[in-house]
């Protein structure tokens, strides 16, 4: 089980091939091979892209009508507060969950690499939850998390800990919304950097030994600085998920209460298919994409600047 | 304290530390089991009840309402389509994107990227508009076909990145030797990097197999997955606690199933790989 998630690592596939072996020499030969791929990209995502930006100008709504109304759907959303309220919620739960996450995978990625016995039945076990469907996370969560009938508030009781109402409440419905992620995605950072620890050359590490470095040195000097390439694709992987989180909010509070959990994208569910807006959640996931985009870019450049190695 | 005991201390800790982790992870699946064999009445009994007889007339009642079965179904079949189209479509194009030289390739790599990085409600809406009026709405062909909007892309990575580690002498050698360049696709690269192609083919499967956000938006009832069938047990999470838990259990097991097989596939497939 281990090895092939960590074969199938991308992170040093990320970004735009800088080893570019070209040895095709007819240009008209490429066709045939990526002609497929153009056919099904164009369909299901410059397609959708392209009449997404489109219908963002018109007010449709599932009806005959369709009046070009240019920007007003654009200035709609960006002088609402309530867009900006949800879009606070989507970058509080990202910004907390990503942070969590990959403290958390960070540390247990050093705790597993120390271990000798064991090792690889412990990583495939802590796998676990990255193959259940975050529809089935929110769902059992749900029901750990009862307030009056779950077994997490027993336990708590049991040790005489402060319960808590979890999903029903407003303070405490999206710390209990990352709490779930927490536990489902910590196992991709763990194993992403599982794997970029024993890809580090020893080297160092033995000359720092010798120098009489402590291994906190050695941590802050060595590892952190040689991880660092791999950190910054496992955080673009998560915000970028993070950002686009869906299923585990609709499963366990569906927004609510109120709407102190509604995110970007289940606003854009509600909105194309409880109210049928579908030109304005058209509107709303093109600002968001946009959004989305500049975050990426904005790390990466981080990461430019980031000496490595 | 010497280095030695030092040493061992800090092994002692990363062991109790290990198995806090593992506790929390492994602990909120096989509570949920055990509620899943529980009779109504022990899974809503506080406190808890730890000792009691197995039922197991929730998976039945599951298996054989709500149309369940039906979704179980589905699911693999669009697993199945679905992995298949993005490998038909993805290894050629990973090898076009390695070994061949093309116009707008830097265009395409980047769209690939940014596909995937995209919301899927940006897709969904012109997909379920689209797909309303060619009838492919609530088909299982029409969700396997939407789904290569992340799946494609993520299979082309993976694949060129196997097929970069292909030593290109033996493409040249094979090419001298009179070898068409789809000859050598098929008998260099495919068999060198079958553990790659089965990683790839597992992962989107996967992903595939929990996908919900799109399933939501373009089934109904024909071609209804079965993230979407446990999703509707949703209204009823404080009182049908059986059914919701057997369904979600029922729905994880084929994943670690899956996963067990073919781990022992690609250990076998890589260390044919290194022996060669």
């Amino acid at each position: 089980m281990v090895e092939y998630w960590e074969m199938a690592i991308p992170y040093n596939h990320l970004l735009p091939m800088t080893r570019n072996r070209k040895t095709g020499r007819k240009p008209g030969v490429a066709i045939w091979y990526i002609g497929p791929a153009l056919i099904i990209m164009g369909i299901t995502s410059v397609y959708p892209v392209i009449y997404s930006i489109v219908m963002s100008f018109f007010n449709w709504d599932w009806g005959i009508r369709l009046d070009f109304v240019g920007i007003k759907n654009y200035v709609m959303y960006l002088t609402d507060p309530v867009f900006w309220k949800i879009l606070g919620h989507t970058i509080y739960f990202t910004v907390g969950a990503v942070s969590v996450e990959l403290l958390l995978g960070l540390a247990l990625a050093i705790i597993v690499n120390r271990l000798g016995f064991g090792m690889g039945v412990i990583r495939t076990l802590l796998m676990l939850p990255l193959m259940v469907s975050g529809i089935i996370v929110a769902l059992m969560w749900k029901i750990l998390l009862d307030p009056t009938l779950g077994i997490v508030n027993y336990l708590l009781r049991l040790v005489s800990l402060p319960t808590s109402v979890w999903f029903g409440a407003a303070k405490t419905a999206m710390p209990s919304i990352i709490l779930v992620d927490t536990w489902w995605q910590t196992a991709f950072v763990f194993i992403v950097l599982s794997a970029g620890l024993r890809s580090l050359p020893q080297e160092p590490f033995e000359a720092a030994e010798v120098d009489g470095a402590s291994s906190l040195q050695a941590f802050r000097y060595l590892t952190l600085p040689m991880l660092s390439p791999i950190l910054l694709t496992v955080l673009i992987f998560r915000t970028i998920d993070c950002l686009k989180v869906f299923a585990i909010i609709f499963g366990t509070t569906g927004g609510g209460p109120e709407i102190a959990t509604e995110a970007m994208q289940t606003l854009a569910y509600r909105t194309a298919f409880k109210f049928l807006f579908l030109s304005r959640s058209m509107t709303l996931m093109v600002i968001f994409s946009l959004i989305i985009l500049a975050i990426v870019l904005i790390y990466l450049r981080f990461g430019e600047r980031t000496p490595t190695q | 304290m010497d280095f030695r005991q030092k040493r061992t201390l800090f092994t002692i800790i990363a062991y109790l530390l290990a198995i806090i982790a593992l506790i929390a992870t492994l602990f909120p699946i096989i509570w949920i089991f055990t509620i899943s064999i529980k009779t109504q009445r022990d899974a809503f009994a506080m406190p808890p009840v730890w000792v009691f007889k197995p039922v197991w007339n929730n998976y039945v009642r599951i298996w054989q309402t709500a149309g369940f079965a039906k979704a179980f179904q589905n699911s693999v079949i669009v697993t199945i389509v679905g992995v298949i189209m993005a490998l038909a479509v993805g290894i050629p194009a990973a090898y076009a994107l390695n070994r061949l030289s093309f116009h707008g390739k830097r265009a395409l790599t980047l769209w690939l990227l940014i596909a995937y990085m995209f919301p899927e409600f940006l897709f969904i809406i012109p997909m379920y508009v689209l797909y309303q009026r060619l009838g492919l709405y609530d088909t299982q062909l029409g969700l396997a076909l939407v789904y290569q909007v992340f799946v494609l892309p993520f299979a082309i990575w993976l694949l060129r990145g196997f097929f970069e580690d292909v030593p290109v002498e033996l493409e040249d050698a094979a090419r001298i030797d009179g070898c068409s360049r789809f000859q050598t696709l098929r008998s260099i690269y495919l068999p060198l990097t079958a553990p790659g192609i089965a990683a790839t083919a597992i992962l989107g499967g996967i992903w595939i197999w929990n996908e919900l956000t799109i399933a939501l938006a373009l089934t109904f009832d024909a071609a209804k997955t079965v993230t979407v069938a446990v999703a509707g047990f949703r209204g009823y999470a404080s009182i049908d606690w059986g059914g919701m838990t057997a369904a979600s259990i029922v729905s994880i097991v084929p994943m670690l199933i899956f996963a067990a097989i073919a781990q022992r596939y690609i250990v076998e497939g890589l260390t044919l790989g290194a022996v060669k």
